[in-house]
């Protein structure tokens, strides 16, 4: 047997190894320099550099479907595309981080350097075949976020934040690989290929290790997209993080973990198990329920926003159960391409709306209310114009980017006969409209007598706001050409 | 003979060990309130997952679960790492590593 590695294998990690070698380099200009603060634009030129240079080796390198490092990782349509995701959310939150009064202090290199650090391990994450591989991604990408919460300059909210992720996600790191022993044991196997064979023999023989193994895992991964057993952390870290570091930790993470869950669910041989269709089939459903009937009672904006978040993460799960139970032929691919297109818009949106909370924060550790952006639509009318885009998006409006994404998903729902889940899923997409439009009622109907506040600033914030209201809009009106160029992307590797 | 299930250790025993393990390890997280003990448990789940992988090793022929544990050994260190700056800074600022004084982040 060959042990060496080839050149592919290289040209696979050269934009995981691009993001580490300029990571360092903002970190080492520092060390240098005496321990002195580089200035904060040089910093995120240096992030942005990284990022934009690692985007451009997974466009040139990755996608077909390529194997590397003895096929522990894999370089297909859905990796090149969830790269995209992640490192276009990385890039926007480095402008936010820049900006904003909670992240921007003596450590502002740090913390460049760590949200790249975490950046390398959302990539591994996307591009793994191989549970293990997954699993250390997975702890890469939340080691980084759990030091780079815990940095902020606001001090109790986020160190309770930090500690309250760190604890839970370790636990759930536990579970997640106490899941991958018990597959490596059943299965023999941790590389997907080899695995997806064995997945239908092991469930139709009634294997219970295998099966409490694969429940394991994906309660590892639950935990990680907030779904629902594991969801309770989602309000107090999202509140307690700085918020551009909460405008990474939803949508990157996210999308990462996601293409993950869809990685182990492809294959055909999960229908040999009914219980284990019930059980995510339940946890989709009740997810969808508990974001969006919380996030209705709730006056705090971004703990608002985090129970939205929860709600997108149960209609993703959709997806995912797609994927797995539909009994059509290549169900899978089309799943990926749903699955995709809606984590795409979802990042878009919810760029867009921390970043709108980001504008309005005025001081560190300020809790916004909702009740905060009364008659914004008459002192700051761009702002609000961009926020009521990214709001309609998110609540599903058409024309806009929010619901292709969600018809996508549901229409796949239908189409593999899991007609009570597109049901239940379109009937809490009506519930989110109500809490969706409350700070558009707010902002446009009423607070004539608001006062005109002062903004900071925050130019990049603001560019970011635009940016994904104009994403939004044009995206939503040119939706069937990036719907075929996923197609193409994913389709092409089999 | 009754006796053989005692003396011949077999694969089931090590996984009952390992599951035993990991429960007392996952009760330890659920129900202590103090932040050491609390990693100190993520540490037993973690080593309960190890012998897992050893013992499934071991008697699979088959010797990826032997590598494996050192990327989970590795990571168990990171962890480590982390969870100890962490309540550092947690007992600087809650003169305290209890979390029951965690309360300023609820709704």
């Amino acid at each position: 047997m060959n042990h060496a590695l080839g050149i592919s294998s290289y040209l696979i990690a050269a934009p995981m190894l691009a993001l580490l070698a300029a990571s360092l380099v903002p970190v080492m200009l520092k060390v240098f320099s005496g321990n002195r603060e580089p200035h904060p634009f040089v910093t995120t030129a240096y992030g942005f550099i990284a990022v934009a240079s690692a985007l451009g080796l997974a466009i040139t390198f990755l996608g077909g479907s390529k194997f590397g490092f003895h096929k522990a990782l894999v370089s297909d349509g859905l990796a090149l595309w969830a790269s995209i995701i992640v490192l276009v959310s990385g890039a926007f939150s480095i402008f936010m981080m820049h900006d904003h009064v909670e992240t921007q202090s003596k450590l502002f290199s740090e913390k460049v350097f760590l949200l790249l650090g975490s950046l390398i391990g959302m990539l591994i994450v996307v591009l793994s075949n191989d549970l293990i591989v997954t699993f250390l991604g997975i702890e890469t990408m939340s080691l980084c976020l759990y030091v780079l919460i815990a940095m902020s300059r606001e001090t109790v909210l986020s160190k309770e934040a930090a500690f309250k992720y760190f604890v839970l996600g370790s636990f759930a790191s536990a579970i997640f690989l106490y899941g991958i022993a018990l597959i490596y044991g059943t299965a023999g196997t941790t590389q997907f290929p080899g695995l997806m064979e064995q997945v239908g023999p092991l469930l139709e023989s009634r294997n219970h290790l295998f099966l409490i193994g694969i429940i394991f895992v994906v309660l590892g991964f639950a935990f990680k997209v907030s779904v629902f057993p594991f969801h309770f952390w989602t309000p107090d870290v999202y509140q307690g993080a700085p918020t551009p570091v909460t405008a990474f930790m939803a949508t990157a993470v996210k999308a990462a973990t996601f293409v993950a869950i869809l990685r182990l669910f492809q294959s055909t041989g999960y229908q040999h198990s009914v219980p284990l269709k019930e059980v995510i089939s339940w946890l989709a459903a009740l997810t969808m329920l508990v974001g969006n009937a919380a996030a209705i009672m709730q006056p705090n904006f971004k703990r608002m926003l985090a129970y939205s978040s929860v709600a997108h993460s149960g209609y993703l799960m959709v997806g995912v159960v797609a994927a797995g139970f539909g009994d059509s032929q290549g169900v899978a691919s089309a799943a990926g391409i749903v699955v995709l297109f809606y984590l795409l818009a979802y990042s878009i949106m919810t760029l867009g709306s921390f970043a709108f909370v980001a504008l309005l924060e005025k001081s560190v550790g300020q809790a916004l209310q909702v009740d905060d952006v009364r008659g914004l639509g008459r002192t700051h009318p761009v702002l609000a114009g961009c926020m009521a885009i990214v709001l309609f998006s998110l609540a599903g409006v058409p024309p806009l980017l929010g619901f292709f994404g969600k018809f996508g998903l549901f229409s796949l729902a239908i189409e593999q006969n899991f007609y009570w889940l597109a049901i239940w899923g379109v009937l809490n997409s009506v519930v989110s409209v109500y809490y969706y439009l409350r700070p558009i009622v707010l902002m446009y109907m009423q607070g004539d007598d608001a006062p005109h506040v002062e903004m900071n600033k925050q130019i990049m914030t603001r560019f970011t706001l635009f940016g994904s209201a104009i994403l939004i809009i044009v995206m939503g009106l040119f939706s069937s050409p990036i719907l075929s160029a996923l197609k193409s992307a994913i389709l092409g590797r089999s | 003979m009754p006796m053989n299930s005692l003396i011949d250790v077999g694969l089931s025993h090590y996984l009952a060990l390992s599951a035993a393990l990991f429960a007392i390890g996952m009760l330890g997280v659920l129900m202590r309130r103090n932040v050491i003990v609390m990693m100190m448990s993520i540490e037993l789940m973690l080593n309960a997952v190890n012998l897992t992988f050893i013992a499934f090793s071991r008697f699979r022929d088959n010797m990826d679960g032997q590598a494996m544990v050192f990327f989970v050994m590795t990571i168990a260190a990171a962890e480590a790492a982390v969870g100890l700056a962490l309540a550092v800074t947690i007992f600087k600022r809650f003169r305290e590593v209890n979390i029951r004084y965690f309360e300023h982040l609820k709704g």
